[in-house]
């Protein structure tokens, strides 16, 4: 299952590199979003570190839903969902291709994201980097695990990326707390509390990436 | 036969939701503090409970659609989504007007608040997802599998609010907060009011999608016979 699932995203990887346009939007809207909010600061002043860390997560939660929708708009031209269906693999490859296939387009995109923060909000990374870490790897999975399974409902639908965000968002509520307290301890935010953040951030993989699991034939076996 | 059966299932829980609303107006002490703004906790509280539980039939329906394809499980969730969604809104309103009374402000954040909302944002989406246009078996999967997800995320979404800070009021604690025994009494009768009334309006929802959907049957056959 994990080679058919390697195959799977390094397909998806190499289209979005080759088409590039989609990906680049989600950049592009990303960095938007940190640049127009720093505007809203007054001159010579710095956001606070939680004000930074949400902009990080809204910035990542936007890409996440346009990437998944783009990942599964690769396979509608070419009714090659079909051919994914009818492949002699298991159905869960299929979902697990597509949340590593999203889970490095997030990773890449927040690496752009990042330093953005630092240049446009002032933000100094300035200790508990190792919890900001773990919790960046664990956020994003489960946004990654998530939006491939969420992404399976929408394909062929016009307004998808709106769908998607009006479904993903609210879910993903507990994981951005998280991810947003941890990448607060980053930018010199409280250090209380960081491991029963890390502790909801896991919970929060084991119940959806359980649950996608499971459910994911549901949704992908459907005929559209 | 079935008129009668519905006209007296109406008739007891009017007269349940009056006999509790008479309740709570003579039997219950006004409350210190807040005076009779308070009441509306009995109103509140019922509407959340019964929310909570409308969603969590909504999973269960939507397990059951997954395991048997069978449309009426489809339509039980459905009903269930929108009768948690209307109580839901209740709720949140009528807590809004707790809160600007009890803490000065219309909104605050809290874990039971911040989760009611979370909830009606979650199966706002639900109820999107239910007009989209697509097959409706593709539609039905995946609304079963959003119910689902929606109600594995409520502990997960009071869990994070409540790390994040909390002020809301305990009910039932165990150490602090609780109830005198005459608010007691006046909640659980606020419950098994508004739980038959959110019973009935259940089942008429249910029954509006069966006939909704016979009358599609139906119409498919008359154009068919054409």
């Amino acid at each position: 299952m994990l080679k058919a699932a390697c195959i799977i995203a390094s397909k998806d990887i190499r289209l979005v590199m080759v088409r590039g346009g989609a990906w680049v939007q989600s950049l592009l809207l990303g960095l938007l979003l940190v640049f127009v909010f720093s505007l809203s600061l007054p001159a010579g002043e710095t956001a606070s570190p939680q004000t930074a860390a949400t902009l990080f997560w809204l910035a990542s939660a936007f890409c996440q839903v346009l990437a998944f929708a783009m990942l599964y708009a690769l396979e509608e031209p070419t009714n090659a969902r079909a051919g994914l269906m009818l492949a002699p693999i298991p159905v869960q490859a299929v979902w697990l291709g597509k949340a590593m296939a999203g889970m490095g387009l997030i990773l890449a995109s927040q690496a752009v994201f990042f330093p953005a923060l630092v240049v446009f909000l002032g933000q100094h990374v300035s200790g508990g980097v190792w919890f900001f870490l773990a919790g960046l790897l664990l956020a994003d999975a489960g946004m990654a695990g998530l939006g491939a399974l969420v992404g399976a409902v929408a394909p062929g639908q016009a307004a998808r990326e709106s769908l998607l965000s009006v479904i993903v968002f609210p879910l993903l509520i507990p994981l951005l707390l998280a991810g947003i307290r941890l990448g607060e301890a980053a930018f010199g935010g409280p250090p209380a509390g960081l491991f029963r953040w890390l502790g909801i951030a896991a919970a929060f993989d084991a119940v959806f990436l359980g649950a996608a699991v499971l459910l994911f034939p549901f949704v992908f076996g459907e005929p559209q | 036969m079935k008129s009668f059966a519905c006209f007296c299932a109406v008739a007891v829980s009017a007269v349940l939701l009056v006999i509790c609303q008479i309740a709570v107006i003579t039997l219950t002490p006004v409350e210190a503090v807040m005076g009779p703004v308070q009441k509306i906790f009995y109103v509140h509280l019922p509407l959340a409970w019964w929310s909570l539980v409308s969603f969590g039939v909504t999973a269960t329906a939507g397990l059951v659609y997954l395991k048997r394809r069978d449309a009426a499980s489809d339509r039980l969730a459905h009903a269930a989504a929108e009768t948690g969604l209307v109580l839901n809104t209740l709720a949140l309103v009528t807590g809004s007007i707790w809160a600007r009374r009890s803490w000065g402000v219309w909104w605050t954040w809290d874990p039971r608040l911040t989760t009611a909302l979370v909830l009606w944002f979650l199966y706002a989406g639900y109820l999107v997802l239910r007009r989209v246009d697509m097959p409706a078996p593709r539609r039905s999967a995946a609304c079963a599998v959003m119910g689902i997800l929606a109600f594995i995320d409520v502990p997960l979404v009071f869990l994070s609010a409540r790390l994040w800070r909390s002020i809301h009021p305990a009910v039932f604690a165990s150490k602090g907060g609780g109830l005198e025994p005459e608010m007691l009494t006046g909640v659980l009768l606020s419950v098994g009011a508004f739980g038959v009334f959110w019973l009935l309006l259940l089942y008429w929802r249910t029954r509006i999608f069966t006939l909704s959907d016979e009358l599609d049957r139906k119409k498919a056959q008359c154009t068919d016979n054409r």
